[in-house]
């Protein structure tokens, strides 16, 4: 299973997200977590079809199975990605 | 379980100032947050109305403010409050994953939630991007054509950011036809109070509002109400902050 955070410097909650991402890193190893900068990798978010950012997308063998857009907190993250 | 003095439900600039004021008078308090602290104000890059930081990000201003809160006792739970009940010597707070606290009393703190695009207008935007946040959303439609709905000082903010970016800006009434060449569809058109959590226990008007004037007490004794969710004239950054520590001294004084 792999999680996509789809963010950007410029974007607030995109920033308060991030400690709580890291949290769930470091609390799932088991899980691949890729922080994608869509200013650095625009065809990554135009592949998945970024609209809003923060945006997450959960990967089961490289296909996408869910996704949510905004900042939740790591027990909300933990039930979204289903760990 | 732990009884805290003062239960704040809400992270925002109002609940936090809550907090820092709670803790200072030697009350346990806990701030209960449904997403993250900050509220409304992290969607902002450029304030220029708080008294002594010049252009501080409301990311920059909420971080210092959580942390000033913390360093001086507050506790903060991530949790999206579902209900509140009186009981016979204090109050039940209950959150959506079956959390539950106790409280001698409570602030609430929820703040206002954007008001939704109408279901026809979803429709009308068909599967062309909705979004709520000009600068989170606006650099994905650089060089293209995008629409603002709503006409207040927020649609106008986000217009002239978006002006920046795009390559043309519409603007039109929430009642009115999106342009077929818009390829994204931001919305401006007002906020509604996040009161739902509080229906059961307080008196809350037919906008929504909580009921209080400036002592921030609620029709509930021990139900104090901060910030944006409260019925008032200006919704600021400074006024939510103000309400904080009125409301906190208020349920300082209920509690003695
Ligand atoms: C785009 C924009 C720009 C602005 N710019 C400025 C500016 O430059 N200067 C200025 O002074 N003001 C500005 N404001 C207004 C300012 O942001 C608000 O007045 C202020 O942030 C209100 O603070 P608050 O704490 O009352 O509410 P909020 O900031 O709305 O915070 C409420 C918090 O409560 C949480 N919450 C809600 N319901 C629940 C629940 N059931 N359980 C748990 N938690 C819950 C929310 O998640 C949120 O974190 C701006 C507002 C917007 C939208």
């Amino acid at each position: 299973m792999e999680l996509l955070d789809f963010y950007a410097d410029w974007c607030g909650p995109c920033q308060m997200l991030k400690p709580t991402i890291e949290e769930f890193e470091k609390a799932h190893p088991e899980i691949k977590v890729t922080s994608v900068n869509i200013d650095e990798e625009e065809e990554l978010a135009e592949k998945y079809g970024v609209s809003s950012i923060p945006c997450l997308v959960v990967l089961k063998d490289g296909e996408e199975v869910k996704r949510e857009v905004g900042v939740m907190p790591l027990k909300k993250l933990e039930k979204f990605v289903g760990v | 379980m732990k009884e805290y003095d003062i239960v704040i439900v809400g992270a925002g600039i109002a609940g936090l100032t809550a907090a820092i004021y709670g803790v200072r008078a030697g009350k346990t308090v806990l701030v209960l947050e449904a997403q993250v602290e900050g509220g409304q104000i992290i969607n902002t890059i450029n304030i220029e109305n708080w008294p002594g930081n010049m252009r501080v990000t409301g990311v920059e201003l909420i971080r210092k403010i959580k942390a000033q809160a913390e360093e001086l006792g507050a506790e903060i739970d991530y949790v999206n409050v579902e209900k509140i009940v009186k009981t016979k010597d204090g109050f039940e707070i209950f959150g959506d994953m079956d959390e539950k606290f106790k409280a001698k009393s409570v602030i609430l703190a929820m703040g206002t939630d954007p008001r939704k695009l109408s279901d026809e207008m979803m429709k009308d935007a068909g599967k062309r991007p909705v979004s709520y946040c000009a600068t989170c959303d606006g650099a994905l439609y650089k060089g293209k054509k995008v629409v603002v709905v709503g006409h207040g000082n927020s649609a106008e903010h986000e217009i002239k950011y978006l002006k920046g970016i795009c390559s043309e800006v519409y603007n039109i009434h929430h009642d009115e036809k999106i342009p077929e060449d818009a390829e994204a569809v931001f919305v401006a058109i007002g906020r509604i109070p996040a009161t739902e959590c509080a229906k059961e226990i307080v008196e809350i008007d037919a906008r929504g509002y909580i009921v209080a004037g400036e002592d921030c007490h609620t029709s509930c004794t021990g139900v104090f109400v901060a910030g944006d969710c409260r019925t008032k004239d200006l919704r600021q950054l400074v006024t939510a902050s103000s309400d904080g520590a009125v409301a906190a001294m208020e349920a300082v004084k209920y509690l003695a």
